[in-house]
């Protein structure tokens, strides 16, 4: 059974080389790879999650030498609720990506490896091994932002890299402070003999750590690479690093604070916990503000991720039971809402050339589908009940009442009319004015050319899905968060 | 004071490294200098790992040779950051070359000028 | 009082919901799209209607569906407050899908199967609103209700509209915040949000200030909808939509989820006893009593009729308020009950007068596009169906015998004198005269006048109005008779029945509540709502 959670991080790898190989035989074969692949991990992530809300946490340890000397690889809940959901969003986005491309065999060779690095750092519980994967997840994505075919890609890309480098680097020197004083980097083996340490390396392996995930997480003022890197995409991928690489990053902030650092260092130490909320509140507020004020969508989407992530560093920084679920809850509809929104936006730009805001004037009449989903995707984004948006939002709502957090919670209400900000004026101009003409539909983001793009079923079914997930998955929540919930209390305890 | 950095001159020099690579990637115009701030950066994360891992005295941990041994697992995490780090510094250069043949140049300020005048 | 399972709540609220489907598909074929608009209004009236038998046996159907989120059951209670408002929305929505029909056609409006679409989905949401079993519920069919009537305030796609539109928006979801804000605050304090009547036990013993604080929030958000001044702003600019739309939601549908909100949290959130209490149905009764004195004020010096009458919804729904909150705040018995029998029942009653009222308006706008009231003299002549209607129900919002809103205020009054809140009961007095001041110019303008001989108006432009204000005319001679209206008989021919119909129905409804008020079976309910209420508040 657990040699599953090692083939959960091989899977992926192996199509990547397949992806590769077969390039060499065939060009535009990566495609049907990947899929092949990406369904394998459907298969093998819902197995593994069955087992862990069934039976209880999985662990695997790597080449046979046990832990704390060895790596080792764990799923409770939460790490399989992030394999499911990598699973699925990637799968999901292949079949938006088969029309809108890329195409090439290494773009898919490469998707894979993003979705190698994002289990791996799912599932592993060895500091270190998180660090290796967060590379990979970060090196991966870097080159998928960079496969569009625009020069402003490449720049993007760019500044993501450096940007993320410095992140992932401050990471690691966190890591660092924290094998220096105990000796090991077990997660769970760091969790007991951080507690007899010298306060002081722990407050800087804290501190590194912290600030190293806040880059990857895009966390205001450290948000700086996310809308270059998300506009300058190519739409599939842009769906696909929006809904995943931040979310799992924020995972790993979960993790590394509840698991290694624990409940009570937090409650110890006043600075530990005012940079969370800090950056909390900021991101909400700030993120919120910029969103409103940009004229390309997916600029705003971008900052909009700024603002909703802010909301689940809130709910890490409140860590109690309901906030933590909130948490996770938030991470999953984030990323199913942002990754729709994205993708629709991508089809509207096929549908219509349509990539600013003003040019969303009358968009209900030339692109029906993509109009709707866009206005479901926003509403639920808002936060209106009974979407996955609003469980998220009164989880961590709820959470932050129960700590007794008022100031955070004002902000965390207040959040959705800061939210209802910049998406009315977009669901406005797209359903109350009349359509602007002087528009062509976009030819772009297939980056190796081929026959002119039009919108796919594929990427109309995608997004319709996305659409029904977001409204869906608001009534699945509380089943979900009955079986989270032991994972969550060991996490607390 | 000075005993503290006469003791911890391995610390102190990894930390002058940090300073410098983020000084050069933020105040370089430059693309492949901002390259170079990068692995000047990595590489004082790198001289942090080993000098933990320091033993006075200590010999290289090589079974063949008398211990005390220095600690080896930071050498390992080591080997495989640097590894990360040449990946990294490859996929940045492949991006300059496509800068360069995009717009003509390796300057941010020129990149600017040109962007604009899209 | 006995719980029955049954699918009957959630059929209720689903119907209508289920129905833009159809509608929506059928859009290029505008006949078939309307028989789903209208079969689903009867089926929802039907649905609705066969709970009403076994609440007044005080019975409840209940449909669970299950935990929402923690602390949040999702379930749906058909009690006799909720019936209230179900029945009255989905009885009227009745009688408005004729006339949208006939409104919409008359004005060969744009985007109609968005139109009927979006008011189906209205309506579902505000029967869940009704339904709803704890403030979850209540917040989640409250939030709906927005996004699913924002469609009809931007509905013109003009500037004017989308500005109101943005505005509706802004004010609805801050609305919202609050009730969030609030209902979150009552979990932290209580861990539960189910309505319970006589009020959530647990808040008794809670720190005061806290739940003070909460309810100043819960009464702040589902005050924006029930515009309570100054949160009313809203309202007004939201005229710019379609008349039907004015008509059912904006006097009824809509701005009554906010009054039925504040409703729940006085009864059965709260309790009449802990609102006494704490002291805060005092100050609830003073911003309701100042705002239906100030919009009477503020409706006199409009010209254009709908933003008139929108106003005077305004001023109407506080009359609601404050009989809710001079009930909680008396603390049971006779005074209490008075108060709240009258608060409650004037939530079908000003539904009736003011629909009749809107739909006035909107003929007019239809058949002559004459929107000021200045325009408008004479048009009795053209349309003396419609004025005669106009001039019942505007009669019945003074609170004239024999029409509705007569027996509403008289419940109001006896409340307001045997709890000895004199003030409330001169504010009442107040703005019975400010209706009459400005309900009676635009019946007099409508019967009494010409286009070329208009006359001053009592209050607005001299203290007892009338042709003696004005200078002599210098040849002594009468007005001549030739309006700018033609003359038309009294049968109908001055529009389409599709229109006149839902008027005529709509101001007989206003006049059969006012003369046999215990026949019809709003005052049964209402009796039952308030009974219970008091009598769980003597009883804890």
């Amino acid at each position: 059974m657990s040699d599953l959670v090692a083939l959960a991080v091989a899977v992926p790898i192996f199509g990547s080389l397949a992806a590769l190989v077969a390039g060499l035989v065939r060009s535009e074969s990566g495609w049907p790879v990947a899929v092949v692949a990406c369904v394998a991990q459907v298969a093998i992530a819902a197995r593994l999650a069955a087992t862990a809300f069934g039976d209880g946490t999985i662990t695997y340890v790597v080449g046979g030498f046990e832990a704390p000397y060895g790596i080792e690889l764990l799923v409770d809940g939460l790490a399989a609720t992030m394999l499911g959901l990598i699973a699925v969003v990637s799968l999901g986005v292949l079949a938006y990506a088969r029309r809108a491309g890329p195409r090439s065999n290494p773009f898919y060779a490469v998707y894979l490896l993003l979705v190698a690095g994002l289990t791996g750092m799912s599932v592993t519980a060895d500091l270190f091994n998180m660090y290796v994967f967060l590379e990979i997840t970060g090196l991966a994505a870097y080159a998928l932002v960079a496969s569009g075919d625009r020069g402003r890609s490449a720049v993007a890309a760019l500044k993501y890299l450096l940007v993320g480098t410095v992140g992932a680097s401050l990471f690691l020197l966190g890591v660092g402070y924290a094998y220096i004083d105990t000796g090991t980097l077990n997660m769970a083996d760091l969790a007991t003999k951080l507690g007899d340490a010298d306060p002081t390396l722990v407050h800087a392996a804290f501190a590194f750590i912290v600030v190293g995930l806040f880059i990857k997480v895009a966390v205001f003022p450290l948000h700086t690479w996310q809308p270059d890197a998300y506009a300058g995409a190519p739409d599939s991928v842009a769906a696909l690093v929006s809904a995943l690489v931040s979310t799992v990053a924020a995972y790993a902030l979960l993790r590394v604070v509840y698991t290694v650092f624990g409940v009570g260092f937090l409650a110890n130490n006043e600075l530990a916990h005012a940079i969370l909320v800090g950056g909390a509140t900021v991101s909400i507020v700030a993120g919120s503000l910029l969103a409103v004020s940009q004229s390309e969508v997916k600029r705003m989407l971008a900052y909009s991720s700024v603002s909703q992530f802010g909301l689940v560093v809130a709910a890490i920084a409140i860590g109690n039971v309901t906030a933590l679920m909130g948490a996770v809850v938030h991470l999953v509809g984030h990323a199913i809402m942002k990754g729709g929104l994205f993708l629709t936006a991508g089809l509207v730009a096929t549908e219509t050339g349509a990539r600013r805001v003003e040019e969303f004037d009358g968009l209900v009449r030339r692109s029906p589908v993509g109009a709707g989903a866009f206005g479901v995707l926003a509403v639920a984004m808002v936060g209106v009940p009974p979407t996955v948006g609003f469980a998220g939002k009164w989880y961590i709502a709820v959470g932050a009442a129960e700590s007794g957090s008022w100031a955070l919670l004002a902000v965390i209400v207040g959040s959705t009319l800061l939210t209802l900000a910049y998406f009315a004026r977009l669901v406005e101009r797209m359903f109350f004015r009349e359509p602007s003409d002087d528009l062509e539909p976009a030819i772009e983001a297939v980056a190796d050319g081929g026959e002119a793009p039009g919108a796919s079923l594929g990427m109309r079914a995608t997004v319709v899905a996305a659409a029904v997930a977001a409204v869906a998955l608001g009534l699945a929540v509380f089943g979900y968060s009955q079986h989270l919930q032991p994972t969550i209390e060991v996490l607390l305890s | 004071m000075i005993d503290l950095l006469a003791t911890r001159d391995y610390y102190l020099a990894s930390f002058l490294l940090l300073g410098v690579g983020t000084y050069v990637m933020i105040a370089a115009r430059n693309f492949v200098k901002k390259v170079i701030g990068m692995n000047i950066f990595q590489t004082g994360i790198f001289l942090f790992f080993i000098a933990a891992a320091y033993l006075e005295g200590a010999n290289p941990p090589v079974l063949t040779m008398d211990g005390p041994h220095v600690s080896p697992l930071p050498h390992v995490l080591i080997l495989t950051a640097i590894v990360v780090g040449v990946a990294l510094t490859a996929v940045a250069l492949g991006m300059i070359v496509r800068i360069y043949a995009e717009y003509g140049t390796l300057t941010e300020d020129t990149l600017e000028e040109v962007r604009n005048g899209e | 009082m006995t719980e029955i399972p049954s699918i009957l709540p959630l059929a209720a609220v689903l119907v209508s919901a289920v129905a833009v489907v159809p509608i929506l598909a059928f859009r290029d074929r505008p006949n078939v799209r309307e028989s789903w608009t209208v079969l689903a209004a009867l089926a929802k009236f039907g649905l609705v209607a066969s709970m009403v038998p076994a609440a007044l046996a005080g019975d409840v159907y209940v449909t669970d569906l299950g935990t929402l989120v923690p602390y949040v059951e999702f379930t749906l209670r058909a009690d006799s407050l909720g019936l209230l408002f179900a029945l009255l929305a989905s009885t009227l929505w009745v009688v408005t899908s004729f006339y949208s029909i006939g409104y919409m056609r008359g004005l060969d409006e744009d985007h109609q199967a968005r139109y009927f679409a979006s008011f189906a989905a209205s309506v579902s949401a505000a029967v869940g609103v009704a339904f709803a079993s704890n403030l979850v519920v209540l917040y989640l069919f409250y939030e709906l209700l927005t996004v699913a009537t924002y469609p009809l305030v931007a509905h013109d796609g003009t500037d004017e509209a989308r500005a109101a539109g943005r505005k509706y928006l802004a004010y609805t979801f801050g609305g919202g915040v609050a009730v969030l804000a609030g209902t979150l605050l009552v979990v932290y304090l209580t861990g539960t949000t189910a309505f319970t009547a006589g009020g959530i036990a647990e808040l008794a013993s809670a720190d005061p200030t806290l739940a003070r604080a909460a309810f100043a929030l819960l009464i702040t958000g589902f005050g924006v909808k029930a515009a309570l001044m100054p949160l009313h702003s809203w309202l007004p600019d939201a005229m710019v939509a379609p008349t039907p739309v004015s008509g059912l939601l904006h006097a009824v549908a809509v701005v009554k989820s906010g009054v039925f909100g504040v409703a729940r949290v006085l009864l059965d959130v709260f309790g009449i006893d802990l609102v006494a209490e704490l002291g805060v149905g005092g100050v609830l009764a003073a911003v309701a009593a100042f705002t239906l004195v100030v919009a009477s004020v503020i409706a006199l010096r409009q010209d254009n009729l709908k933003r008139r009458l929108a106003f005077s919804t305004v001023s109407q729904l506080s009359y609601i308020v404050l009989g809710l909150a001079v009930g909680a705040s008396a603390a049971g018995g006779d005074a209490a009950k008075w108060a709240l029998i009258g608060g409650l029942l004037h939530i079908p009653a000003h539904a009736f007068m003011k629909l009749t009222l809107f739909f006035c308006a909107g003929a007019i706008h239809v058949e002559t596009h004459t929107d000021d009231i200045s325009n408008m003299a004479g048009i009795g002549r053209r349309m003396p169906l419609t004025m005669g209607a106009f001039a019942v129900a505007a009669a019945g919002m003074a609170g004239i015998p024999l029409v509705a809103g007569f027996v509403s205020k008289y419940f109001l009054l006896i409340g307001t004198v045997s709890s000895g809140d004199l003030a409330f009961t001169a504010a009442l007095l107040v703005s019975g005269v400010l209706n009459i001041a400005y309900f009676w110019p635009v019946v007099y303008t409508a019967f009494f006048e010409t286009a070329e001989g208009a006359d001053e108006k009592p209050l607005v432009s001299g203290i007892l109005g009338g042709r003696f204000a004005r200078e002599a005319r210098a040849d002594g001679g009468h007005a001549d008779d030739h309006g700018a209206f033609e003359r038309r008989a009294a049968n109908g021919a001055e529009s389409t029945w599709l229109m006149l119909g839902p008027i005529l129905f709509a101001a007989a409804g206003a006049v059969v509540l006012g003369v046999v008020p215990d026949a019809a079976v709003f005052l049964q309910i209402v009796r039952d709502v308030a009974e219970t209420a008091t009598a769980m508040g003597v009883v804890a």
